[in-house]
């Protein structure tokens, strides 16, 4: 996938009002491979609205979403399917864990999907992102920020054109943020894929390409 | 481990499924020993042959004393026959109102003997050949004889009067010199035996040569039938019985007795039959709610692996290796159930009949197959319908 357009998209809450100054709704939008973007915003101006409308899981917007070209209301099952396992991955701002699962099998529920990564390249990913010792540990007793690295490692377990990653850095601090940042560009430039994170306030130390005001 | 399955088993509710498996065992128990009763029972009541044969049923009204004239079927009876339900058609046996001889030369000799001809509308008749039709100004007569006379000759009469055995082929090469009178005619004919009737034990002519005959060597005169042939769709069943009774009419070889045996076997097995399907239907509503309440509860797990990647039907598939699991296993077990009473009632069974009877639980198994099936299949629909909808909800 090349790229990614957004016209005259709208949530259905904000449809009729008139007061709405966002860099995002209502205008022309288009993200595009190998670029990134952050798209900055306060909280309650659809951040993760904006999210789910690309990952398929909502879809009561106005206007049209086009994957190259083509309208994703037209999405079936299957081809939702086939866009989260080849397409877009995300860091979901909600991580959407599997609370009985541990940390390994988090990652691996994934990757046995794809097949994509080894078990040493997940491996080292836990050790750079410190949670080597809670690679065994069920997630619903991990904090959030070891979660939220949990998540980034499973979102990485598949092939990607555009990573998605929603406040990926809410709960980290300064020095886990960077070695995030680092590993997601290293993968971003392995795969020459985009990135488009968002942020309410703090955001990952990236030379983006485009700020976005939501 | 399967991770899918380690997520998804929470809430699996051991002691639904367990009464699921209990319950449907019991009915698909009941249902099978039913069939298989059934199946088992059926031989011993109706007569070999019973599937082409009883279909089909002749009529006569009783002779009550000796040199009384039989009594015939007038056209209203035909017509009150032809309307009720359970009586498909009916057809009339026409006879010969003319003398016939029939012939043969045998090693120089000849031999020839007094006969009758009958004939039925063609629809009635159980052979099926080409040479079966006659056309006025032929002079070959196709014939069918009762297959159970050449049995009587060659396993009642050539065997123990030292006669060679003769075929079917046989008798169809034989040329009969057929002799017809009447009207102050007589006239010779060929005739050819063309097929072998289990079902009218009479000597049959085609219809057209009989009414062409009737009208050149008898007056002609439309006469009525004596012998009606009826076809029933189901010849034991109690109307068609009470009708015969109270119109005063005798059915040829009908097996009275066994044929109210069978209607109260179909009876008892109906009713053990509808008491196990009502257990497997209180069953399959136990499971169908037991998974509804399964999905609705790891309604979020479902949600977040889709939402990562995996399709619905794989989402789907582990509870649909679990109900297959469970359908095979009530299936082999209800088999099995089935098979043992077949062991316990045979004993009783076989001192009814003469020989040995087969005793193999084909009918149970068949039947097992057949439901354990359709309720794996249902329920697999089930779990795909609602895994759809929570794949659709955005």
């Amino acid at each position: 996938m090349k790229e990614i357009r957004l016209s005259n998209v709208v949530p259905e809450i904000f449809a009729e009002r008139d007061d709405l100054r966002s860099g995002v709704w209502c205008g022309d939008v288009c993200f595009e491979r190998g670029k990134s973007y952050l798209i900055e915003a306060a909280s309650g101006t659809g951040k993760s609205s904006l999210c789910s409308y690309l990952y398929g899981q909502r879809g009561d917007y106005r206007g049209s979403i086009l994957f190259d070209g083509v309208d994703i209301s037209k999405f079936n099952t299957e081809e939702w399917c086939r866009v989260r396992r080849d397409s877009i991955a995300i860091l979901f701002q909600d991580l959407r864990l599997f609370g009985e699962l541990t940390a390994i099998e988090n990652v691996e529920i994934k990757n046995r999907m794809t097949h994509c990564r080894t078990h040493a390249e997940i491996e080292t990913w836990f050790e750079e992102l410190g949670i080597t010792d809670k690679r065994d540990v069920r997630i619903d007793r991990m904090s959030y920020g070891q979660q939220q690295r949990v998540a980034l490692i499973r979102a990485l377990c598949q092939p990607f054109d555009f990573l998605l990653l929603d406040e990926p850095i809410s709960h980290l601090d300064d020095q886990n943020s960077d070695i995030m940042r680092d590993i997601i560009l290293r993968e971003v430039a392995k795969n020459g894929a985009a990135v488009i994170a968002t942020s309410i306030g703090k955001s990952m130390n990236i030379n983006y390409d485009k700020r976005l005001k939501l | 481990m399967n991770l899918i399955w380690k997520l998804l088993k929470q809430h699996v509710s051991i002691f639904e499924l367990g009464v699921f498996f209990v319950a449907n065992l019991i009915g698909l128990a009941i249902i099978l020993c039913g069939i298989q009763l059934y199946s088992d029972i059926k031989p011993l009541l109706v007569g070999e042959n019973s599937l082409i044969g009883s279909d089909y049923m002749i009529i006569t009204r009783p002779v009550e004393r000796f040199g009384q004239e039989p009594l015939r079927f007038s056209g209203e009876d035909i017509e009150e026959l032809h309307e009720q339900a359970f009586i498909a058609d009916v057809g009339a046996f026409v006879s010969s109102e003319y003398e016939v001889y029939g012939g043969v030369v045998f090693s120089g000799q000849r031999l020839s003997t007094m006969m009758f001809f009958e004939s039925v509308p063609d629809a009635f008749v159980d052979v099926e050949s080409r040479a079966w039709r006659y056309e006025i100004g032929d002079k070959v007569i196709p014939i069918i004889i009762p297959r159970n006379y050449l049995n009587l000759y060659n396993f009642g009469f050539s065997s123990t009067q030292g006669l060679p055995q003769i075929t079917e082929d046989m008798i169809k090469r034989i040329e009969l010199d057929i002799e017809l009178s009447g009207n102050g005619l007589e006239e010779h004919f060929r005739g050819s035996v063309v097929g072998f009737s289990d079902r009218l034990n009479t000597i049959l002519v085609p219809m057209s040569f009989m009414n062409w005959a009737n009208e050149r060597y008898a007056d002609g005169s439309d006469a009525e039938s004596s012998r009606l042939i009826l076809e029933v769709a189901d010849p034991a069943s109690p109307e068609l019985a009470t009708f015969l009774r109270e119109r005063g009419y005798v059915a040829e070889e009908q097996p009275a007795e066994s044929s109210k045996a069978m209607y109260l076997l179909k009876v008892a097995i109906a009713i053990i039959v509808v008491i196990g399907v009502v257990f497997s239907i209180l069953s399959i509503i136990i499971l169908t709610l037991s998974i509804y309440l399964l999905l609705q509860k790891n309604i979020d797990k479902l949600e977040n692996l889709m939402l990562i990647g995996y399709t619905p039907r794989q989402v789907a598939s582990p509870y649909v290796r679990l109900t297959i699991a469970l359908n095979t296993a009530i299936m082999l077990l209800g088999i099995g159930l089935a098979a043992i009473a077949q062991q316990l009632y045979m004993d009783h069974l076989s001192l009814l009949a003469a020989g040995d009877l087969p005793c193999s639980p084909i009918a149970a198994i068949v039947a097992g197959v057949v439901v354990a099936g359709a309720t794996a299949l249902f329920n697999i629909a089930i779990i795909r319908r609602k895994i759809g909808q929570i794949s659709r909800k955005r």
